[in-house]
């Protein structure tokens, strides 16, 4: 008996101790130094798979993401095949190693329903109805996590599917907003996911006409709370979006500066 | 340098007509693919840096025999399906594996072709580059073609679908130069880059002129073909009806 209270003791005061963690310091810096509206580091890089149609590797803070676009190509199984449009089939897969504890490879619930809303996504971003008949297979590998995998994973496809040179209205940018100790916060890390009032609000959305494509909530937040966050959301996918773009130019940029003899334009 | 844009991005703020790979929303033109702007007084367009094949009407292809059927052909060429010939189209008998070139006389909606003019051709090999980088290869009138097969010396054929036969020659120097087009196609001056490449690892070769230093020692020859090239870069989807041989 004695001993349960004391676990109960114990418990509380651990739970106390997260209550009192303070997210956002009086400088306004988060744990990891960030300010309330700063993402992590990203890096994207262009065409790492050769054999593939498109590909992207990127690093958004401790994520490691690997995305493959083959197609658009023969829609097989034929009956799964819609003579209007393109499908757009789009695997979403943590490696066994990308978390602490080793993750079953078959894919789970989690996985599917990733799977299912990035698809959802890109058939509004790509014109599928220009290839009729047609399978466009987009593989992401989610190599190392710290949390905001499906926004990586979906930003990284984003850029393979511009790599492939799939016609699209927009490349998808997108970033997760959240709460953590009753801060809005741009870009929630494991730690800031795990606050005891945390919410988690992936948004995906095409920047241009900032249609919004993926949405998800985990977590309650008062409207007045929400207005902020997206108003935040959209400030950081702007900059993500700029990265995707910088990362394209990237592979043209290498032969430009090599010497040509093109002399006519001076004279 | 042209202007490269992404998917997504602005490629005018006019009211013009719209090409290939641009469309429009909220009243301004949009790219749709990873590609450069080539922008003309009344029409806009972006030529696609990197993509696939999809058949057009008149182009001229060269494909590879998949599998015989009761009445024709299935003939595989590098798009989303394979397309049908009859036998009735073709005099002589054939094979899996067998190289043809076709004209695409009609697509239907689905993008299937409708293939007829076959020729079967015998040995050579098959090179392959991407399609949107088919034009460079060709060059204004054949410009790029001309500096290739003098070159190399082999007899090529360029397909539409990103397929190139050859036979002959110097096909190994014939590879390294289509790979050459491949990584520089967005860039100026291609085929004076290509003539100094093939000269460079065949010296016995002997173009019309070699381009002397600086401009103003080079023939007028050469100053065409430069002109010629850039005239290409800008009209990149040029639509030169071709055929190699």
């Amino acid at each position: 008996m004695a001993t349960k209270k004391k676990e109960e003791k114990e418990s509380k005061k651990e739970s106390k101790s997260k209550e009192n963690l303070e997210y956002v310091n009086k400088q306004g810096k988060r744990l990891d130094g960030r300010t309330v509206d700063e993402t992590r580091p990203i890096k994207i890089k262009v065409g790492v798979v050769p054999n593939a149609d498109g590909s992207a590797y990127l690093e958004w803070g401790q994520n490691k993401v690997i995305a493959a676009v083959y197609g658009p190509r023969e829609c097989l199984p034929k009956h799964t095949a819609n003579p209007y449009k393109a499908m757009v089939r789009y695997t979403y897969r943590m490696a066994t190693f990308s978390v602490p504890d080793r993750k079953n490879p078959r894919p789970g619930r989690r996985d599917v329903e990733i799977s299912k809303v990035s698809s959802e996504a890109f058939e509004r971003a790509i014109f599928t109805e220009k290839f009729p008949n047609t399978a466009i297979d987009i593989y992401v590998e989610v190599l190392d996590s710290n949390a905001g995998t499906r926004i990586a994973a979906l930003t990284t496809a984003a850029v393979a599917v511009a790599d492939a040179g799939i016609p699209m209205r927009d490349m998808i940018a997108g970033v997760a907003v959240g709460k953590a100790g009753g801060n809005i916060i741009v870009d929630l890390n494991k730690y800031e996911e795990d606050a005891p009032d945390a919410v988690d609000i992936p948004i995906a959305i095409l920047p241009n006409s900032e249609e919004i494509v993926l949405l998800q909530m985990d977590g309650l937040l008062s409207k007045k709370e929400w207005v902020e966050a997206r108003t935040k959301a959209f400030a950081a996918i702007k900059k993500v979006h700029e990265l995707q773009k910088q990362a394209l130019l990237e592979k043209y940029k290498n032969f430009e500066s090599t010497p040509s003899n093109d002399g006519s334009d001076k004279q | 340098m042209k202007k490269i844009v992404v998917p997504g991005e602005i490629v005018s703020i006019e009211r013009k007509r719209t090409g290939e790979h641009v469309f429009l929303q909220n009243g301004r033109i949009y790219s749709d693919v990873l590609g450069i702007v080539d922008e003309r007084p009344t029409e806009v367009a972006v030529v696609a840096l990197e993509g696939f094949y999809i058949p057009k009407s008149e182009d001229v292809i060269v494909g590879v025999i998949a599998s015989e059927k009761a009445t024709g052909y299935m003939v595989e060429l590098n798009s989303f399906t394979q397309s049908f010939i009859s036998k009735k189209e073709v005099r002589e008998q054939m094979k899996p594996g067998y190289i043809i070139s076709a004209r695409v006389i009609d697509v239907n909606e689905l993008k299937e072709a409708e293939l007829s003019q076959v020729r079967v051709f015998y040995g050579g090999e098959i090179i392959s580059i991407s399609p949107v980088k088919i034009p460079r290869v060709i060059g204004k009138n054949a410009s790029m073609l001309e500096v290739l097969k003098r070159g190399t010396n082999s007899t090529i054929l360029v397909g539409r679908n990103g397929w190139i036969w050859a036979k002959g020659g110097n096909l190994p120097l014939l590879i390294g130069s289509i790979k050459k087009i491949e990584v520089e196609a967005h860039l100026e001056n291609l085929t004076v880059k290509l003539q100094d490449f093939i000269s460079q690892s065949n010296k016995s070769v002997k173009f019309p002129s070699k381009p002397l230093a600086g401009e103003a020692a080079k023939p007028e020859e050469i100053k065409e073909v430069e002109k010629l090239d850039k005239e290409v870069f800008e009209e990149l989807s040029n639509e030169s009806d071709f055929n190699g041989n």
